[in-house]
């Protein structure tokens, strides 16, 4: 990629105008919310929509939605568990890109990914979660990782949410992101323990065993987001309010950012689950449209190049 | 004044008013002789508690006047150093220094938690300070023999101690190694993960008035080339002040071969008490003993 992706709009922007069309299996696409949002990214050009689910009730959703059904390709599997396992089978065996949640519970959707024969998930990998997120007061794009997946994050689990937060952002043109490890303070204590782990994984970006990112932990919203804080407090870091990055030390934390965000800061995001061996979209039906739209966007971007 | 040599210490506490050393069963010809070396340079005063009638003896063998000393008698090498200690606690010294009574006996008399010299949560720690001709500057390290495995904490403690003897040293912004297997953060190392930590705590200012730089190894910490070619950037690396050691093994089996493999002359310190306490053991040198004397009677007074 030539220039950077700064913007969610942009982001959108440049998987239009790709001229590529991504085949996304969405399981159980039952329900208006994934109709709508699927509907647009094919009428858009970059996605092709594999429904699976009562045809039945695809098509009457399709009609209630105002979407032409004709643009999906549509397979009649009535059975929950069934649409699951054939959107991933299809996955998992290059039928289709990119896997997407329709109208099934999280935890059954996820539960069949992991499957270890069956699922999206190599040995041994995790699966986390990052979303991109983009704010009016905030000068680009933040990822933000684990808002959905792994409620407290053990060291190991934490270096996979830097590296996939990593990724992301490399894929979106950034070429060193700047890792904030958020917690309460910047001090290191043995009271916090995530933030003996944090002065770890700082120190292991600097020795290289981390790569292609600058890390600095702990360190609160505020030295991460916003300069001024470093100079008022007198901190010394190599994100100084700059920062690309923002991992989490658990998921209450980063859920409520982003909720936060969402519901107070006019955000919008896009986000995806992290590890498997091909993009998956889950979204939570309070999501606003555009971010749906924006969601299935970036699954195109990371599913892209391959 | 910045001292590199051990020599200078003596210089650095002579235009200060004289501190009053306490030999806790100060009844040997080292110990005698060592307290007699400094007060006949005119570095410091000195007591000894100890059996008058042995003390007599030794300066008559050694041939040293005993006037020079204040003498308080005391039967017993237990008793001995309880009244020194005590003597300090009534600041009739400024500090301690263990004569030919067992170290466990004399930590004991330190330590023990109504009459002893220990604030409360006090870490006691041992720091020494090492002249190596291999080597452009002192090197300051610890923990050598107090304290066997260090956790987190009580590490934080010995880089603090570590830094203070340094400000003494006049080294004003001493640059700090932490020790470890490996430059490599290795989560199940235990010294390697704590390097790391210890030097974050420095770097957001929880540990002042120094560089601290983990963690390393020894061969990062005093040579550059090494840094270099394991490409780690830090301003510590082939110029540190300062070594704080994962553990006891890895500090004793330096501080043993400074003397006995780099011909190397070392002072130390007890830290950590309310005064500091000199600890040397009979076989080190004369010198080794006189530096001691000067090093804790610097450190208990005002920094400079």
């Amino acid at each position: 990629m030539k220039e950077s992706i700064r913007s969610l709009e942009e982001l959108a922007d440049y998987v239009r105008s790709s001229r590529r069309r991504t085949r996304i299996a969405v399981a159980c696409a039952e329900d208006p919310n994934t109709i709508a949002s699927i509907g647009k990214a094919v009428n858009d050009g970059f996605v092709e929509g594999i429904l699976i689910g009562s045809g039945l009730k695809i098509k009457e959703v399709c009609k209630i939605e105002k979407v032409d059904s004709a643009i999906f390709r549509i397979i009649d599997i009535r059975d929950e568990m069934e649409s699951v396992s054939e959107s991933i089978r299809m996955v998992r065996e290059d039928e289709a890109d990119v896997l997407m949640k329709g109208l099934v519970g999280t935890d059954k959707f996820l539960k069949a990914v992991l499957d270890k024969e069956k699922g999206l998930l190599p040995e041994k990998a995790i699966m986390s979660y990052v979303c991109a997120v983009q704010l009016p007061r905030y000068h680009k794009l933040l990822f933000i990782s684990d808002t959905a997946v792994l409620p407290y994050p053990d060291f190991n689990q934490k270096i996979a949410m830097i590296n996939y937060s990593v990724a992301m952002a490399q894929r979106f043109g950034i070429e060193k992101p700047k890792v904030a490890l958020i917690s309460a303070t910047e001090k290191v204590s043995d009271n916090i323990p995530h933030t003996l782990e944090y002065a770890e994984l700082s120190k292991m970006a600097e020795r290289g065993q981390i790569k292609n990112c600058i890390i600095d932990g702990p360190l609160d919203i505020f030295l991460a987001c916003d300069p001024q804080a470093s100079v008022i407090k007198g901190v010394s870091s190599s994100i100084a309010g700059d920062a690309d990055v923002l991992i989490f030390p658990s998921l209450e934390s980063a859920n409520s950012f982003y909720k936060g965000l969402m519901l107070f800061a006019e955000g919008e995001l896009a986000g995806l689950i992290q590890g498997t061996i091909k993009p998956v979209i889950v979204m939570s039906r309070s999501e606003s449209a555009a971010s749906k739209y924006y969601c299935i966007a970036l699954s195109c971007l990371m599913g892209g190049e391959r | 004044m910045q001292v590199t040599r051990l020599e200078q210490i003596l210089d650095l506490i002579k235009p200060l008013p004289r501190k009053t050393l306490v030999a806790a069963w100060g009844v040997d010809p080292h110990t005698i002789c060592a307290v007699y070396q400094a007060i006949s340079m005119d570095l410091i005063e000195g007591i000894l508690v100890g059996d008058k009638k042995q003390i007599y003896q030794v300066c008559e063998n050694e041939q040293i006047d005993p006037s020079r000393f204040k003498i308080v008698h005391s039967d017993t090498d237990t008793e001995a150093a309880a009244k020194a200690v005590e003597m300090i606690n009534a600041g009739e010294g400024d500090f301690l220094m263990k004569g030919l009574l067992s170290t466990d006996r004399y930590m004991k008399a330190i330590l023990h938690k109504e009459k002893g010299l220990m604030d409360k949560g006090a870490i006691l720690s041992h720091v020494t300070v090492a002249e190596i001709l291999t080597y452009p500057k002192l090197l300051i390290f610890g923990d050598v023999a107090i304290i066997p495995l260090p956790d987190l904490n009580q590490k934080i403690a010995i880089t603090n101690y570590l830094i203070k003897v340094a400000h003494y040293l006049g080294i004003e912004n001493p640059k700090v190694g932490i020790q470890a297997a490996s430059e490599q953060v290795l989560p199940k190392i235990p010294s390697c993960a704590e390097g790391a930590m210890i030097a974050k705590m420095a770097q957001r200012g929880q540990i002042k008035g120094a560089i601290v730089e983990g963690p390393l190894g020894l061969d990062l910490i005093v040579d550059k080339e090494s840094a270099q070619i394991k490409k780690v950037q830090s301003e510590v690396c082939g110029d540190a002040d300062c070594i704080l050691f994962p553990n006891i093994e890895a500090g004793n089996t330096f501080y043993k071969s400074v003397v006995k493999l780099m011909k190397g002359e070392l002072c130390a310190i007890v830290m950590g008490a309310r005064v500091p306490c000199v600890l040397t053991s009979r076989g080190d040198s004369e010198m080794s003993k006189l530096y001691s004397i000067a090093l804790a009677s610097l450190l208990s007074g005002e920094k400079k």
